[in-house]
């Protein structure tokens, strides 16, 4: 704990002296008792400094939030010596609001009280935050001293971006080993039905097609179409943003990469991560509700970091970036390397989907309208769709997403003429 | 309710300013004051409360000046006390502006100003006396070079102690 002179003391000084050189000057008594009651003030200063005694504990409502939610702060303060006035400043993520209380308390305690303070903070935007510091200032009686120290609990808050449901997704062309949502080519166990063959030793009478039995006048068997998992891996463009927090490119993106995981998790396929950027950070395909964790892990610390080098992807290991994996990459196409990058992928013969987040629409809502704004974006947009065309020369799907409209209105035009799945593992 | 008793202070400063003389010139200096102060209190400024009081300081100087009346002590004292009231309370407005604060700490400031009065007006009924008792021993030559001594070594103390405590 630190202690210094408050700033209260040197007024009292200046005020102390001027009241005496007043008093020497104009030879009256009476500014000298003026001076009597701050002297006898600062006097105080010359007894040793007792260190007030206390202990600070706090908690947080809720750990994980999801953007726009909100999370207590409750601070309890003991004090086991008297404490004239404790002032107390508790953690505010960046970004976020009050919504209730104040993060600043200033209280009074006698030796033995407790007490106690809270706060409510709306989180708008997604990141992970750490609520474990508070900073504390103890003042001595007459205000003069001051300790200061910051109370340091480690109380991480993780505000989750939004998550909207979705029904249409992007389907994979190749299909994996394990048991999953998408009807495959081969044959086996399933409920989907495939073809039918003559009965062979070894088949069960449940597969016995009876119809055509009959028809046919031999022991006919219906085979199933078995139900396969995918991989999909998720590659988000941290090369670049617009807008304003917490309606960027990238957060819009990061929204959707978590819906787009989500959804895939949720029908049993494993879902891998690449952020794409300045730094670059990857999580290997796996499936389960740990692994959306961990996708979001990276997701919550998705930032924009400025850089000159243009990343290859051969830097990500095989196993994150797997050859049958249908890659989606969320883009607002505002950096030509990601685009390089992209077209890199489809000619490694990638099952590829570019899924772009417009920055036309995001960065009008942060510009005063006007004409020549109007102007420029509508110049942008006819800009953009040229880029865009050229995408699709190469062959490659694109959705473009123009938010605020929904994520599943752009993901709607993503049923590609696939078929039934080609290769199962 | 703390810079209430800012502003409390403040007029009660101004009021013992009129009461002690009606002088234009220290009415004048006491509304500027006020003024300084009102803005003090308003703009949670420390300095400009310490140039408020200094120029507190000077209407009552200039006040005793221009009255040339008998020796008052108890209104001096009460000039003190209001001086660091204002002080106080305007640090403490600094230290609790867009602060919950606890019902408490009024209440506790309320209790330490009254025990500080009590004190002031203790010790200074101790200081009359010894100097009562002191006065006739010392010559009247000297009266000035001692006071300006005492003051001088008092206000020295004082800066040991507080860069002691630094």
């Amino acid at each position: 704990m630190t202690g210094r002179v408050a700033p209260l003391t040197q007024s009292l000084l200046v005020v102390a002296a001027w009241a005496v050189s007043l008093g020497v000057l104009s030879a009256r008594p009476e500014l000298f008792a003026v001076a009597v009651p701050t002297l006898l003030v600062l006097a105080t200063l010359a007894r040793r400094a007792r260190l007030p005694d206390h202990s600070i504990s706090h908690a947080i409502s809720s750990d994980r939030v999801f953007e726009g939610g909100a999370a207590t702060v409750t601070v309890t303060v003991a004090a086991r010596s008297p404490i004239a006035l404790i002032e107390l400043l508790g953690p505010l993520p960046p970004g976020s609001a009050l919504l209730s209380g104040r993060h600043r308390a200033v209280m009074t305690l006698g030796a033995g009280g407790t007490a106690r303070w809270s706060y409510e903070v709306r989180c708008p935007s997604r990141g992970a935050h750490d609520l474990g510091t508070i900073a504390v200032r103890v003042r001595d009686r007459f205000g003069l001293r001051t300790w200061e120290r910051r109370h340091v609990d480690p109380t991480p808050l993780r505000v989750y971006p939004r998550i909207v449901p979705l029904r249409t997704l992007p389907r994979p062309v190749h299909a994996q080993a394990s048991v999953g949502d998408y009807v495959s080519r081969a044959l086996g166990d399933g409920i989907e039905p495939g073809d039918i063959r003559q009965f062979a030793p070894g088949d069960r009478i449940k597969q016995v097609n009876w119809r055509a039995s009959l028809r046919l006048g031999q022991l006919y068997v219906t085979q199933q179409h078995r139900e396969r998992n995918a991989d999909v891996v998720l590659m988000l463009d941290t090369l670049a943003e617009v807008g304003a927090p917490p309606e960027t490119t990238l957060d819009l993106g990061v929204r959707a990469a978590a819906s787009l995981a989500t959804a895939y998790l949720a029908r049993k396929d494993r879902v891998g991560l690449i952020s794409y950027g300045g730094v670059m950070n990857w999580v290997r395909p796996r499936s389960g509700r740990v692994q959306y964790e961990r996708v979001v892990d990276v997701l919550l610390r998705a930032e924009v970091v400025f850089t000159y080098v243009a990343k290859d992807l051969l830097r990500v290991p095989p196993r994150v970036l797997l050859p049958q994996a249908l890659v989606i990459a969320i883009t607002p196409l505002l950096d030509p390397r990601f685009t390089k990058t992209v077209l890199d992928l489809a000619a490694r013969g990638f099952d590829l989907v570019v899924l772009v987040v417009s920055p036309v629409e995001v960065t009008r809502a942060t510009v005063a309208p006007s004409p020549a704004g109007d102007l420029a974006c509508r110049l942008w947009t006819i800009e953009r769709r040229s880029a865009l065309g050229e995408l699709r020369r190469h062959g490659l799907p694109v959705l473009e997403w123009r938010p605020p409209e929904p994520l599943e209105a752009a993901l709607v035009n993503a049923r590609r003429r696939r078929g039934r799945l080609a290769n199962v593992g | 309710m703390i810079p209430l008793l800012a502003g409390a202070s403040a007029i009660a400063l101004f009021v013992l300013l009129l009461v002690t003389t009606t002088a234009p010139a220290v009415a004048v200096a006491g509304l500027v004051g006020l003024l300084l102060a009102a803005v003090a209190i308003a703009a949670r400024w420390r300095w400009l409360a310490t140039v408020a009081a200094c120029v507190f300081l000077i209407g009552y100087a200039t006040a005793l000046w221009v009255e040339s009346g008998p020796v008052g002590i108890v209104p001096a004292l009460g000039f003190g006390l209001l001086l660091f009231f204002l002080l106080e309370a305007v640090d403490l407005a600094c230290r609790v502006r867009g602060a919950t604060v606890d019902g408490g700490v009024v209440r506790s400031v309320l209790g330490r100003w009254i025990a500080l009065a009590t004190g002031t007006f203790g010790a200074a009924t101790l200081a009359m006396a010894l100097a009562t008792f002191f006065a006739g021993a010392v010559p009247a030559a000297a009266s000035p070079l001692l006071a300006a001594a005492g003051a001088l070594g008092s206000v020295w103390v004082l800066a040991a102690v507080i860069r002691r405590a630094v």
